[in-house]
């Protein structure tokens, strides 16, 4: 089942199934979207009536998740969901759905949940979006990553769309083509000739259902060059670059009569990172070079990426804070409780004479 | 009898220790001064209790940087790799100790071998 949570998500997830289920805190916002399935409105009542949406605040779209709880959680077992990191909807709703997942028990291996999360450009879109954005990556999504009850995690970056000018739906387009093909990889397998090794559908669902970062890539691949030179150039442009990989998988398609063999240096450079991919070598007789389909999970990236986001919001704080000291200066009243003061300097002087006691007592100062 | 050069070393490299670098060492003396050896996973437990990294390719990674400067010392010992601060680090960790540059976290794993 695909679902799509938010304004974005919604559109993403209509365009890779076209009877996805769609979840927002409006009627109006869901009615904007073309085709669907199954409409869920998260129903959230200011005191003026129902929100027409969430105003890029998180926790209007999270306290709108209380009243779709029980119905998304269920929806959501072995589902790809599809949302946005920056405004209010997507990201309000994930977060709870997330914080359910961490909670959760014994989530089985064809139950977990595959998310596909649309990052906002740092340098071009809203101060709000890129605070959003870091404050989900550090809380819920790390916490939920830790907790090993998500599927893989796709980050998707507006990166591209915005350096290249591209309109939203044609940018759409581009992200669903490049995750059916990642996602063809089990189907390909079966239905063409099978050369070497073997990816069926549990492999790739097992593969899948890992708490893990995916990038994938494709290409068409030469064997004359060094793999890894190529698989650098051929990072997935809709993507955010990947860590080092901790598992990883391939789909070799060779022309027919081919030199099926090839694959071994894809091995090699593979051995030499210490991964051991699973891999499927097929004929495919529509090409007429070697075509990869790469897929990489790691997990290191989110405290890098949340240090990024952090750098760029708090720059866009300072310039805030300057516009607005440039207009209006109020300054508050700074209280001073010196006897908290006091204890915190005793405090400290205690700590660093215990340690200095400690270098001499073992001899070694 | 240290030379100016020699000085300004030190206080550069003094300058780029971390909260990460002054936890390794002042857990390690720690450990030491109660008798107890104190290895790499146990400072990686640590490390991810106080919340500054999730992976141990990070907690090595930051180890071997405090090796590297001499601040402490690793001894393979019964298949573990034992850490030990060493005159450099106890001089080192004397500094920043002095300096309250950094915010005193327990180590987890020293607090339950004391329990």
């Amino acid at each position: 089942m695909t679902i799509g949570i938010g304004g974005a998500g919604c559109k993403l997830a209509v365009k890779l199934n076209s009877n996805a289920t769609l979840v927002n805190v409006s009627e109006v916002e869901l009615g904007k979207v073309v085709g669907g399935g199954q409409r869920i409105v998260a129903a959230i009542h200011a005191g003026r009536g129902q929100f027409q949406g969430s105003r890029m605040n998180p926790e209007i779209g999270y306290r709108a998740y209380i009243s779709i709880r029980q119905e998304l959680l269920a929806l959501s077992r072995g589902s790809m969901v599809f949302s946005s990191t920056g405004g209010g909807t997507g990201n309000g709703i994930t977060t709870g759905m997330l914080e359910d997942l961490t909670k959760a028990n014994n989530i089985e291996t064809e139950d977990k949940t595959f998310f596909n999360l649309l990052l906002p450009y740092a340098k071009l879109e809203s101060s709000e979006f890129i605070s959003n954005t870091s404050s989900f990556l550090a809380g819920p999504l790390a916490a939920a990553i830790d907790s090993g009850n998500t599927g893989n995690i796709v980050l998707f970056s507006n990166h591209y769309k915005f350096e290249h000018k591209v309109s939203e739906s044609a940018y759409n387009d581009m992200l669903i083509h490049s995750l059916q093909t990642f996602l063809s990889i089990p189907k390909k397998s079966a239905k063409l000739q099978l050369l070497d090794g073997h990816i069926d559908e549990e492999d790739f669902i097992l593969y899948t259902s890992k708490p893990y970062f995916n990038h994938f890539a494709y290409f068409n691949y030469d064997a004359s060059q060094d793999f890894g030179k190529q698989l650098n150039q051929n990072q997935n442009p809709y993507l955010l670059p990947s860590e080092a990989a901790i598992e990883a998988l391939f789909l070799l398609e060779v022309p027919t009569g081919g030199d099926s063999t090839i694959f071994y240096n894809i091995l090699e450079y593979f051995k030499s990172k210490n991964v051991s991919p699973i891999y499927s070598v097929i004929e495919n007789p529509d090409i007429t070079e070697p075509f990869i389909t790469v897929s990489l999970l790691y997990s290191r990236k989110p405290a890098e990426l949340v240090n990024d986001f952090n750098k760029i919001s708090s720059e866009h704080a300072q310039e805030k804070v300057r516009k607005s000291l440039d207009q209006y200066v109020k300054l508050e009243k700074l209280e001073v409780n010196l006897e908290k003061d006091a204890a915190q300097e005793v405090h400290q002087r205690g700590e660093k004479d215990e340690v200095l006691a400690i270098l001499r007592r073992i001899g070694k100062l | 009898m240290e030379t100016s050069i020699e000085h300004e070393l030190c206080e550069a490299q003094l300058s780029r220790l971390k909260q990460a670098h002054y936890l390794i060492l002042l857990w390690s003396a720690k450990s030491e001064s109660q008798g107890y050896k104190y290895n790499i996973t146990n400072c990686f437990d640590d490390l991810k209790h106080a919340g500054i990294t999730r992976t141990k390719q990070t907690a090595v990674a930051v180890i071997e940087s405090v090796a590297s400067l001499c601040f402490i010392e690793i001894r393979d010992e019964r298949n573990r790799k034992n850490i030990y601060i060493t005159k450099y680090g106890a001089k080192a960790l004397a500094n920043i100790a002095t300096s309250n540059r950094f915010e005193l976290i327990s180590s987890a794993y020293l607090e339950e071998q004391i329990k």
